[in-house]
């Protein structure tokens, strides 16, 4: 159960259906009904179709999709806001789906915390009081978890707030007072809702970079649900794509955005500029031997959009990749370059050639 | 005859209405008894086949009098048998009434009037307003309307108090179920159309006019339902993405209640505490009619001897009281939402 490897948390073959009698309409689903057919024929909702996904012990696991392909619904299966009409859902080894009223509620107070979209903060509490709601729900007073809750809204940038209420704070920062919440919680699981995606560009960058943060220094097991591709990209460990309630593909961020295996992905992909997205690991030549003549070294976890920084744009040359100082491979300007473009079925074979 | 005669005639009825020995009982068998000549009812005037009509052709049909006078005697049947559920369930208002109307009287000008501009700055935290109760005691007390306006005041207490004590749960009720409010809807809309001096009648039948809670029932029912739909409907409107933070975070039902839905439902709730209060300052004066003290009484006063400047004076101190009530629960309500909004 500690082992580094189990998944923290495992969903299996999870199904929801919304509508009067799911039960009935269930085995229709697992022939293989459409979303739109069973709507049409049998008046009932597809939310999720058989989703089955590990999200690594102390990684950031993105879900991503439009709006309406269930990532909302999903995420709220990990604590049961939603019931599902079957599968299960493994957290540390157990099955949360058998948890009583009790047990659930101790899920939810201590081992798993939630951020908002809409921060939904309490309007009648103050910052202090909203961040402390963990504790305060399982019954601490305001001294005992002002200490805790002070410390981590410090820790996102909200010194000398407490005191204030949610409404006389801007949107960034009752956000970070929802994370600052999640957080005093001392929850190893963290689910966020499209956390970010009421916030303004500028903010939302530095929301997303504080997570980032966080992450290096606390390795919770986040589930992040986000719309935004260059949101999922930037802080996804693994990335699951959902399109109409079932899993299009789920994988490594790069190996998805190198190999995209669904016209739907590749259609979400086409827009991203993938100089700042791919990294060196992905697409140099791996090696361990000495490539000789060189232009210059670089992180094996550098962007794309530095490297051509540093070439000057200039397509012959190569570098050596290093990972902690050890080399690892060998970056060629040009497989660089030919990475930039999204690569398409028609000419797959003639990068075989190439 | 009568014009249905044909109706019974001819379903062979007759014999079940029996002879038509009931007498002269309508003004049309008078004439037709003192001219000697039978009445012919034109096509244009028959009678809608209502009760009386059709017992003018058969005996055994009841007249629509007998039906209220039926009513008077099933209630006057269950009378005893309600009291003996009603009467101590009620008695505790009644206390209350007599408690309150004693202290208010007893209680001298001099500590009253600071200690109600003491609780309306407690309420309001406003000087202007508790210049404006203060203005307004005074003048109702240098006209020597002082006595009542306390009586009505402490009825006014009293009934609002429960109504709250009340409503609220029946509101928070109404809320978490869809059949509770289904089924309770249509009884506050009854409540709130029939006119209140319909249900004056059964209550002074129910109990003695002497007796307090007899204007206090009719003032509860008549004022509780502003603050039972207020409730429910500002449970009902607590955002929804709170709601589900509560429950992301492990809130059992009761700490959501008291932690997030009743706090964030209290501008709606305070703002049918003061339609409540409105409301009960309304009815005050009609209990006058069933011996309820204070104001309403000089107005009944004014309308009985037609002494028109009583009338018009106890007006306008029942319009002062409305105007403080309104403005302090008002004020409440202001400093309620300024804590949630700014």
């Amino acid at each position: 159960m500690v082992d580094e490897n189990t998944p923290k948390i495992s969903v299996r073959g999870l199904y929801k259906i919304f509508g009067d009698a799911p039960g009935s309409v269930l085995d229709l689903v697992r022939d293989g009904i459409g979303k739109a057919e069973l709507q049409a024929e049998t008046g009932h909702v597809l939310g999720l179709n058989d989703i089955n996904v590990d999200m690594p012990r102390g990684k950031t696991t993105v879900i991503m999709g439009l709006s309406g392909s269930g990532k909302s619904t999903l995420i709220r299966h990990l604590n049961r806001l939603i019931e599902p009409t079957a599968g299960e859902v493994w957290v540390d080894g157990e099955n949360i789906l058998e948890y009583r009223q009790g047990k659930l509620r101790e899920l939810r107070q201590k081992r798993m915390s939630m951020v908002f979209q809409k921060f939904a903060l309490l309007p009648h509490r103050t910052v202090l009081e909203n961040a402390g709601l963990a504790p305060a729900v399982s019954g601490k007073s305001r001294r005992q978890y002002a200490e805790e809750a002070t410390k981590w809204l410090d820790r996102v940038g909200l010194e000398g707030q407490g005191g204030q209420y949610p409404a006389q704070l801007s949107g960034g920062m009752q956000q970070r007072v929802g994370i600052a919440r999640a957080l005093t919680s001392n929850s190893d699981i963290m689910l966020m809702d499209e956390a970010f995606s009421a916030l303004d560009p500028l903010i939302r960058t530095d929301m997303q970079n504080l997570l980032i943060d966080l992450q290096e220094e606390l390795q919770k097991t986040v589930v992040f649900i986000t719309h935004d591709l260059d949101e999922a990209l930037k802080l996804a460990d693994h990335l699951v794509i959902l399109k109409d309630g079932y899993v299009v593909q789920q994988g490594e961020p790069q190996e998805i955005l190198l190999n995209p295996n669904d016209p739907y992905i590749e259609d979400f992909v086409a827009d991203i500029n993938r100089a700042r997205v791919l990294r060196v690991r992905s697409v140099m030549e791996e090696t361990r031997d000495d490539p000789g003549e060189v232009a210059g070294e670089v992180d094996h976890d550098d962007t794309l959009e530095s490297v051509i920084a540093k070439s000057g744009g200039d397509t012959t040359k190569r570098y050596r990749v290093t990972e902690d100082g050890r080399l690892v491979g060998v970056l060629h300007m040009r497989a660089l370059v030919r990475a930039l473009v999204p690569s398409s079925r028609d000419d797959a074979p003639a990068m075989a050639d190439a | 005859m009568a014009t249905y005669d044909f109706l019974f005639d001819s379903l062979g009825l007759r014999e079940w209405c029996g002879d038509e020995g009931g007498g002269i009982t309508s003004m049309a068998d008078l004439m037709s008894e003192a001219t000697g000549e039978e009445q012919v009812v034109s096509a244009w005037d028959t009678p809608f086949p209502s009760l009386d009509a059709l017992h003018d052709a058969c005996a055994a049909i009841p007249q629509s009098r007998d039906v209220t006078l039926g009513l008077e005697n099933g209630f006057l049947d269950i009378k005893d048998s309600l009291k003996v559920v009603v009467d101590p369930i009620t008695q505790p208002l009644s206390w209350a009434l007599e408690n309150a109307l004693w202290l208010m009287q007893s209680v001298p000008w001099w500590i009253m009037i600071p200690a109600l501009m003491l609780i309306v700055y407690l309420v309001g935290r406003s000087f202007k307003l508790v210049g404006l109760v203060a203005a307004a005691f005074g003048f109702l007390a240098f006209i020597d309307y002082y006595d009542y306006t306390m009586q009505t005041l402490a009825i006014i207490f009293v009934c609002a108090v429960i109504c709250v004590v009340l409503g609220v749960p029946i509101g928070i009720a109404m809320s978490r179920s869809d059949r509770v409010q289904r089924a309770i809807i249509p009884i506050l809309d009854m409540l709130q159309t029939l006119p209140p001096f319909v249900y004056l009648i059964p209550l002074i039948f129910l109990f003695s006019v002497t007796e307090p809670k007899l204007y206090g029932i009719a003032i509860i029912l008549y004022a509780i339902v502003p603050v039972v739909r207020l409730t429910d409907l500002g449970i009902r409107l607590v955002d929804k993405d709170v709601i589900e933070a509560a429950d992301a975070f492990g809130m059992t039902k009761r700490q959501k209640l008291y932690g997030v839905q009743i706090p964030l439902a209290l501008p709606n709730i305070m703002a049918g505490v003061n339609q409540t209060i409105m409301m009960s300052l309304a009815m005050v004066v009609i209990a006058s009619l069933v011996s309820a003290p204070g104001l309403g009484v000089l107005v009944l006063r004014g309308i009985r001897n037609l002494e028109l400047g009583v009338g018009l004076l106890s007006g306008l101190g029942i319009v002062l009281l409305a105007i403080i009530l309104d403005r302090v629960t008002k004020a409440a309500l202001a400093r309620i939402n300024a804590q949630q909004k700014s």
